[in-house]
């Protein structure tokens, strides 16, 4: 042993008095000191305590610094580099990993041999590395507080290393006294001040030794400190079963021992503290004999029984602390150090009986909460909508997830097999609001929908028409057109939506379509008023405003507009359609405020989307597609304005349900897609910490450039394998049930063929082509293998009565690649096969007739992707704003490579 | 998570070239028995039990046999023999035949970590084979020793000086007990228990130690455990399928740990905090479902992917829904209580209404916060609540919660199921 320390004991320490745990001359090195605790805790105990980290450490991050109010902290990659430019301190903070935390006491000690005391913050640091700290730091005269702590603070010096006590305000709860606290447990180490402060004890040094088990600076360390401590009067330990670190304790101040952990002794293994289990005589009943012993009483403290003694007291309830202290130290004539501040007694801060008769030791009448939290509180309570914390939301979502089992993709908690039988304006409104839409939410979505397809003289179209022209793909079109539709574009509907939820934030309104609300004492100020009227009739208004009249739609925002008297300006009637739908999932917290004000730019571009995937001359001024303006808005639905961009007529309703059922099909297939790697990416480049900065349209931009001929566009080899297997033939309707044609002699065509090439090819050692919409690398090895979202749309189509004789041969030929022997079990018919063969059911008429050709189809089949995709890439886009941080989808370096 | 017995002990001695008795599995044919009772005149049948578990011997769980049909007919008798040790019942699955190993000599030797020390400790006597708590002080020693050098042979010389061994078992102890330092100190040990070692004649005028029974317990935060390679059914026994979940979920930020108390209780108490775990679960007692402690700044998903197996498994026979803790250091209440609160509505909205009293209690960062998005959604759900922060007494919100669970047992379940229109 290097240093002896104080000589009292008979292995090393070196604290001889409290007063030298925390002190003003601590210098501290913080190892890991950009790690995610570390960035909470850290700056909050440098500033508390005047600024007494000198550096951290990162290993790969040094030049980087923590920032904290008292300015920014140099962080290294290891201890050495910051000695080296010139730093030097006496305390270790250890913030490392479990595995880690070995390595980095040792490099604290090994290094800096002005090292005093280190500081172990990490939980789960195993016995074995426990083992060697303790020995290292006895051979080299280190004190040592934790693992599994939180550090130290001492309320006279303002001095907190270490972890978190007293949480973000230490202030508030380390008040300066003359009690001293050792604590098994961090949190109860602050909760006891706080209960020590209602009784008007404040106190000196506070202790978070941490119940590993090995205790490193231990109650007898702590005893002898204590007694050395002039400014401290009394100490209050809160101590759990396992170990005999207290059995033989000598005070010669007064102290209240908490012992908790009876119960304990039914377990097998620890729960919480990996220290707190007992062997045979550690249990918490034989420690509360050992403190009864030590402090001269005859039982346990309590209100009913108040035994204590000049020592001291033993309590089982910490909320008998601040009693018990007060009745001890009135023994030794000393009073508190202040006025008892609040009480304990039961103080609901919030509460609802629901309306049952409650008794009276349940019916507690709330009361209002202290201070600072009564004004946070009033301030949360205005704030409209959820706010979500944020974090990396880098491969990560909160609308979308793919189950690995069954391959089925959730969006809103809603599986893509249900989304499938909601039409398009639904899913949209489901992906951005997390809840489904009813029939007044999508007439109100349909009708903006309508009024905003049309492009006819709009630069969007125009740019589309030329990127077309240059031989680009829909999605290169799409974009093109989305481009067009910046900030500036929607920015009044967006404020026009802002107003509103201002106006009504507060007022009690449940949801968008409660008619009967009276809005009459709502006063918009002439700023608000200007974002919702002009001053001269607006045609699209007018249309709009009758359109949802025709259709009957319900909105308190849209009759709040018509009552304002002047001319509703057309993105005012926009804000207030989408306020509308939004309204019920903003207010009850379901979705952010920023969702509901991005609604309106969310709706343009999914009719800019639909609008700009036919070309600028079927944009007339009264029209589109050739269907009448009036008529669109007063009557179509937003899935049958999408059919009619793709195929050019209006459905029936038997074409419409296959059409909605492939587009619900494709909303999204989870976070790790491309296409929302995408729009995630572009959302994170924008920065989503200043929501407003980033541009939906450019991330819409980012989904539709991250989708192409292998994403998306591969719709189309499905339907070329079924125009190879059925061109040739006399099929008129991919729906007729009496097509005539001998499905299975087509599938032991192809698959004698299949068979034959696939044995050349392997005889000359080539891969074998994949059949598109054949087989899936989930859904294999049964005997007999089934895709389950195909059985599940082969049901649905059944139940209805459909036929899609693509969807059969594709049944018939797998059947008939086992039958020949080309497969050794029978494949699955997967999804995508489901897929091109809806799409082909609704393409061959037109293919049949020549009207389409083979490189139209494939621009259909793309596009429709790009329609469905859309409503899943909305939901990642706005996700991310909401939850997401500045560049969270960058990858580390570390984890890039090169190849040469 | 411990072993207990030869079977797997045996194994483990190997690793270090520790000299063992010779061990046969439940699986072991008529024929090898017999050879092993051919070779070591006698053997011992034991029973199998998983975890922890002693005092066999006293319990008669412990068969001798000398001939085939008797080691047969023990085991039968052991082969799924019942055990109650402490308030632990174990079931024994399969026995183990061990061949007898001739001796003078008993030693027992464990090395643990003293708390008393603070370091690992040997503790040996050569009056092995029997219950070391028997023995009087000068018939045992404690030796504490450094762990950066290890187990040394003149620290066991030493130690058996002290009891006044005799001295023919101290040297091949010497030469053969440091060892098992390699064994405990490497692998993630917390104990290591040998009782009896037999010393047996070697033929050559000296003695062997052989170890006779076995015993270890492991570190479950120590990843070199891993290194053994041990069948993860052998600690299987230790978790309920609840348990097992949460442990899956398990990382060193957080502290997702979890005891079940009472799978018929009717509180269902997420808790934060390791004294708070204490307390509270003391203070519930058997109306406590589990014991856990959350704390430990969880982030989101986690908490509510703990939250939802939480919910999963008990939500449906609990009177009260209790969040306790005291005033969170660093754990995020906003982000804590967000995570838990949107479980518990994904329960609701997945499996429908449940008639359950909410109790809240807690303290911490972004408190504030928190508290509002926990409320807002019991408002949402329609449950009775109470939401206390930590100016109320933690033991007190503990009695409102046993109150609202009497209160909910004598008719006010069947009140809240109606109001919600389910069955109580």
């Amino acid at each position: 042993m290097s240093n002896l320390g104080i000589g009292k004991f008979k292995y090393f320490v070196g604290i001889n008095s409290l007063a030298e745990i925390a002190t003003c001359k601590d210098r501290v090195c913080v190892l890991n000191i950009l790690g995610n605790e570390s960035r909470g805790v850290t700056p909050v105990s440098h500033s508390y305590s005047g600024g007494n980290v000198v550096f951290g450490t990162s290993p790969g991050r040094r030049g980087e610094v923590l920032e904290t109010p008292s300015g920014n902290v140099p962080v290294y990659n290891n201890v050495r580099e910051g000695m080296d430019d010139g730093h030097s301190f006496n305390v270790g903070v250890v913030y490392l990993p479990p595995a880690a935390v070995r390595d980095g006491v040792f490099e604290l000690i090994r290094v800096n041999k002005a090292i005093e005391k280190i500081i172990i913050l990490t939980e789960k640091v195993s016995v074995h590395d426990a083992r060697e700290i303790r020995a290292l730091a006895q051979q080299r005269g280190v004190d040592v507080f934790g693992g599994n702590c939180l550090g130290v603070a001492d309320a006279w010096n303002h001095i907190r290393l270490g972890g978190a006590l007293g949480g973000e305000k230490p202030e508030e709860s380390l008040r300066h006294g003359s009690v001293a606290i050792f604590s098994n447990s961090g949190n109860f180490t602050t909760t006891m001040a706080s209960y020590l402060a209602a009784g008007g004890w404040g106190t000196t040094t506070s202790i978070s030794s941490g119940k590993d088990l090995y205790i490193h600076f231990a109650p007898a360390e702590f005893a002898n400190a204590f007694d050395n401590d002039a400014r401290t009067k009394a100490a209050v330990m809160y101590i759990e079963p396992g170990g005999y670190y207290e059995e033989n304790l000598e005070f010669k101040k007064p102290v209240v021992a908490c012992v908790v952990g009876r119960w304990k002794a039914k377990l097998t293994r620890a729960v919480g503290h990996a220290g707190a289990m007992s062997g045979s005589g550690d249990s918490a009943m034989a420690k509360e004999e050992w403190f009864q012993r030590i402090l001269k009483v005859g039982g346990i403290y309590s209100p009913e029984n108040p035994v204590c003694s000049q020592a001291g007291a033993v309590v089982t309830n910490i909320s008998h602390i601040p009693a018990a202290l007060t009745a001890v130290m009135k023994l030794n004539g000393v009073e508190p150090d202040f006025a008892p501040e609040g009480d304990l007694t039961l103080k609901p801060w919030f509460g609802d009986n629901q309306g049952l008769p409650l008794p009276p030791e349940l019916d507690i009448p709330l009361v209002e909460p202290m201070q600072p939290y009564k004004d946070q509180i009033a301030e949360l309570t205005r704030q409209v909508g959820a706010t979500f914390p944020r974090e990396s939301m880098k491969d990560r979502s909160g609308s979308s997830i793919m189950d690995a089992k069954t391959q089925v993709t959730r969006v809103s908690g809603i599986s893509i097999l249900d989304t499938a039988k909601y039409p398009l304006e639904s899913n949209y409104c489901l992906a951005l609001l997390h809840e489904l839409s009813d029939d007044n939410d999508n007439a109100l979505f349909n009708t903006a929908i309508a009024a905003d397809v049309n492009l006819h003289g709009d630069a969007a179209v125009m740019a589309s028409d030329a990127v077309r022209g240059a031989g680009n793909a829909p999605n290169v079109v799409s974009a093109a057109a989305c481009a067009v539709v910046g900030p500036k574009r929607v920015d009044g509907a967006c404020r026009a939506a802002d107003v509103l939820i201002d106006l009504f934030g507060h007022t009690g309104l449940h949801t968008g379509d409660q008619v009967d609300f009276d809005f009459s004492k709502i006063k918009a100020s002439r700023e608000q008023l200007a974002a919702l009227v002009g001053k001269k009739a607006d045609a699209k208004a007018v249309a709009m405003l009758a359109a949802l009249k025709a259709r009957r739609t319900k909105s308190v925002f849209v009759d709040y507009l018509r009552s304002l008297g002047g001319h509703p300006t057309a993105d005012a009637v926009l804000g207030a359609i989408t306020t509308s739908i939004s309204w019920s999932a903003l207010i009850r917290k379901k979705i952010a405020r920023t969702t509901a004000h991005n609604f309106p730019w969310y709706v343009r571009l999914f009719a800019t989307i639909i609008g700009a995937s036919v070309d600028s001359s079927r944009h007339k001024a009264d029209s589109f597609c050739g269907v009448a303006n009036k008529e669109l808005l007063n009557k179509w639905s937003a899935t049958e304005i999408a059919y009619l961009a793709l195929l050019g007529e209006k459905p029936s309703p038997e074409k419409l349900f296959p059409f909605q059922v492939l587009l619900g099909l494709i909303i999204s297939n989870g976070v790790g897609t491309i296409s929302a790697q995408g729009c995630k990416g572009a959302v994170s480049a924008d920065g989503p910490e200043s929501p407003e900065r980033v541009q939906i349209n450019k991330a819409m931009i980012g989904f539709l450039t991250h989708t192409g001929f292998a994403h998306g566009g591969n719709g189309f080899e499905g339907i070329q394998f079924l125009i190879e297997q059925f061109g040739k033939t006399k099929l008129k309707d991919a729906g007729d049930p009496k097509h005539g044609l001998d499905l299975k002699a087509m599938g032991t065509r192809f698959a004698e063929v299949f068979g034959a090439e696939k044995k050349a090819r392997k005889g000359v050692g080539e891969s074998v082509r994949n059949i598109p919409g054949v087989n899936h690398p989930v859904f294999k090895n049964q005997l007999v293998n089934k895709d389950p979202r195909e059985v599940y749309l082969s049901q649905l189509f059944k139940e209805r009565g459909e036929t899609n004789v693509f969807h059969d041969f594709y049944s018939a030929l797998v059947q008939a690649l086992y039958d020949s022997g080309v497969t050794a079990n029978v494949f699955c018919v997967n999804i995508d096969a489901v897929i091109a063969a809806l799409l082909l059911k609704l393409l061959w008429p037109r293919y049949r007739s020549g009207a389409f050709s083979e490189e139209a189809m494939e621009n259909a089949a793309f596009t429709a992707f790009l329609f469905g995709r859309m409503v899943g890439c909305a939901g990642e886009i706005d996700d991310h704003i909401n939850r997401g941080r500045n560049m969270d989808t960058r990858t580390p370096a570390s984890q890039c490579t090169f190849v040469s | 998570m411990n072993i207990t017995g030869m079977l797997y002990g045996a194994k483990l001695l190997k690793l270090v070239d520790f000299p063992t008795s010779q061990v046969l599995g439940s699986e072991a044919s008529e024929h090898e028995i017999q050879q092993l009772i051919a070779k070591c005149g006698e053997v011992f049948v034991k029973p199998i039990f998983r975890g922890g578990v002693g005092k066999k011997g006293k319990a008669g769980l412990l068969g001798r046999a000398k001939d085939l049909k008797t080691a047969l007919k023990e085991k039968e008798r052991l082969y799924f023999a019942e055990h109650r040790h402490g308030n632990v019942i174990a079931k024994s699955q399969g026995v183990t035949f061990e061949g007898a190993v001739p001796a003078e000599h008993e030693v027992y030797v464990s090395i643990a970590d003293s708390t008393r020390y603070r370091a690992p400790t040997l503790t040996i006597t050569h009056h092995g084979g029997m219950d070391i708590e028997e023995l009087s002080k000068d018939q045992i020693v404690e030796v504490p020793f450094d762990p950066m050098t290890g187990l040394k042979s003149f620290v066991i010389t030493n130690a058996l000086s002290d009891l006044k061994a005799p001295k023919e078992i101290v040297s091949p102890l010497a030469q053969n007990l440091p060892k098992l330092w390699d064994l405990f100190h490497h692998n993630g040990m917390t104990t290591l228990e040998l009782n009896p070692i037999r010393m047996m004649p070697t033929g050559k005028g000296g003695l062997m130690p052989v170890a006779c029974d076995f015993k270890c317990g492991f570190d479950r935060d120590d990843p070199r455990m891993k290194r053994l390679n041990l069948p993860n059914e052998l600690f299987a026994v230790d978790y309920s399928d609840f348990e097992q979940e949460i442990n899956q979920l398990r990382t060193y930020q957080g502290q997702s740990d979890v005891s079940v108390i009472n799978e018929k209780g009717t509180i269902l108490a997420p808790t934060f905090g390791g004294g708070a775990n204490s307390l509270v679960t003391e203070f519930l007692g058997d109306d406590a479902i589990i014991s856990s402690d959350f704390g430990g700044n969880p982030p989101y998903e986690k908490m509510r992917q703990v939250m939802r197996i939480c919910l999963k498994h008990w939500l449906k026979q609990s009177n009260v829904l209790f969040v306790i803790g005291g005033k969170a250091n660093n754990t995020d209440i906003f982000v804590t209580f967000r995570a838990m609160a949107d479980a518990l509505r994904e329960y609701f909205s997945e499996h429908g209404p449940t008639p359950v009293y909410v109790v809240i209690g807690r303290g911490g960062p972004n408190l504030s916060r928190g508290l509002l998005a926990f409320k807002d959604v019991v408002d949402s759900l329609g449950l009775p609540y109470r939401i206390f922060a930590f100016d109320s007494a933690m033991t007190d919100v503990v009695r409102y919660a046993q109150a609202a669970d009497q209160w909910m047992k004598s008719g006010g379940r069947e009140m809240l199921a109606r109001k919600l229109g389910v069955a109580a």
